[in-house]
């Protein structure tokens, strides 16, 4: 059944959101947020919405996560400092 | 409505609580830490959370991807293309904001040194 | 307390959003409002009044041209306002962190880089060209031929990035999203009609699908090649830092 399918990235998608609030550290929690764009893809697909699963793959997943761990290697790497 | 009834609608809602959830995470994320970054990662899950929200309620069970041509029966049906035409803008936008508040980011912290926004408070 | 305060506060919210969504209409079926107006409309009459077998593209292009015409001019004020902040980079001035790095870049990450680019590139061109008949745009093909520059650019080097994707090239390439825009824009105020009309009736019958293919056409090229290029130069601006 898809749709048990849909739940389950769902509820991925709310685990990864919890990781990347949870995650002390920017840097693993940029590449958790990039697992959250890959996961959002996915989502697209099953909601028959091919065009933005290629978007969302290559902008979220790649160049926000990217424009991120540049920021990140800019500035500081740990969240509290 | 009865209790199973609401249960029903949630499970048949299910990516709209999600979407309303990721919504509250992107907000708290915003709200209570204090990294710039961290906050802008917030934002961005929000951001994310309103397109989920948008897409899925243009979602038709068992729809098609909006695409027409050779080899699609007439009778076929298609999901709402225009969330999808929407949100497709949307998703590029919110990354060119994300570069710019980046962009900015950075040369905050050249200038001040630092990117807690409690100690950014105090900076005169 | 203050973040127990926060907490509770963000509670009542979600409870609030929650029984709200009790409230909207059961979630993939065709008798909500949204679906029963205007898209049976656009489901039926867009092949042939926006002339893309795709419908969203045909959406983005026709039916909400003037708003992604504004979108476009978005993302190109976003690229001004990120180098209005950090300025250009100069292939004499700047290098990148991973270049000044120590650590050697791995042998499996450079030639499987090296392998896929072309096919990456070619990928991002086959979807912009193709976005009127299958999944893709302008903006999908922009964002992954943008994302194939940062990745070559990671995997060898800033500077040979920089000598590969030349700035007087990026320059003017950069703007080619809303210029494409007007450029097809434009050849409708030649017939006396509204600006971005692609139905040009004041040419011969035979050629007006033609022409229209081609107006389409000249728009996701533009949108493509002035996206990725848009992303190119945002990471090349945010990623140099200065030479000693």
């Amino acid at each position: 059944m898809l749709r048990s399918l849909d739940i389950l990235l769902l509820i991925f998608l709310l685990v990864t959101a919890i990781g990347v609030v949870r995650t002390k550290d920017l840097l693993g929690a940029s590449i958790i947020f990039s697992a959250y764009s890959l996961i959002m893809a996915i989502v697209w697909q099953q909601l028959s919405a091919p065009d933005l699963a290629l978007t969302e793959a290559a902008v979220g997943a790649g160049v926000t996560t990217v424009l991120f761990l540049i920021a990140i290697g800019r500035t500081v790497r740990r969240e509290d400092e | 409505m009865s209790p199973a009834e609401i249960l029903n609608k949630l499970t048949v809602n299910f990516n709209y609580v999600v979407a309303m959830t990721l919504f509250i995470i992107g907000l708290y994320t915003i709200i209570s830490k204090p990294n710039l970054i961290k906050k802008f990662m917030g934002l961005n899950i929000m951001e994310t959370s309103v397109f989920l929200f948008v897409v899925s309620s243009g979602a038709v069970m068992g729809g098609k991807a909006p695409i027409v041509g050779e080899g699609v029966s007439p009778g076929t049906v298609f999901v709402n293309p225009i969330p999808q035409a929407l949100i497709l803008t949307g998703i590029v936008v919110a990354m060119s904001t994300t570069a710019l508040a980046l962009a900015l980011i950075i040369k905050l912290y050249e200038q001040c040194g630092t990117l807690n926004a409690d100690k950014l408070k105090e900076i005169k | 307390m203050k973040k127990g305060v926060i907490i509770f506060a963000l509670f009542l919210l979600w409870v609030l959003l929650v029984a709200a969504v009790i409230a909207l209409p059961p979630m993939g079926s065709s008798e909500t409002p949204a679906y029963t107006h205007v898209v049976p409309r656009y489901l039926e009459k867009e092949v042939e009044e926006g002339g893309a077998n795709n419908i969203v593209t045909g959406i983005i292009l026709n039916y909400r041209g003037y708003d992604t015409m504004g979108e476009v001019t978005v993302i190109f004020t976003a690229l001004i306002c990120v180098l209005a902040v950090l300025g250009r980079e100069n292939i004499k001035r700047h290098t990148s962190k991973v270049e000044l790095s120590s650590v050697e870049k791995s042998v499996i990450v450079k030639s499987v880089v090296r392998l896929l680019a072309p096919f990456i590139i070619l990928f991002a061109l086959y979807i912009i060209l193709h976005g009127a008949e299958s999944p893709g745009g302008g903006f999908q093909g922009g964002a992954i031929l943008g994302a194939s520059v940062i990745v070559f650019t990671l995997t060898f080097g800033f500077t040979l990035g920089m000598k590969k994707f030349p700035l007087k090239y990026r320059t003017i390439l950069e703007s080619a999203g809303p210029l494409s825009f007007f450029i097809s824009g434009v050849v409708a105020l030649f017939c006396g009609l509204n600006f971005l009309t692609y139905m040009l009736p004041c040419i011969n019958h035979a050629y007006q699908d033609l022409v229209r293919h081609l107006l389409l056409l000249i728009i996701e090229i533009g949108i493509g090649i002035g996206g990725g290029t848009v992303i190119g130069s945002i990471f090349f601006a945010m990623e140099k830092v200065e030479k000693e």
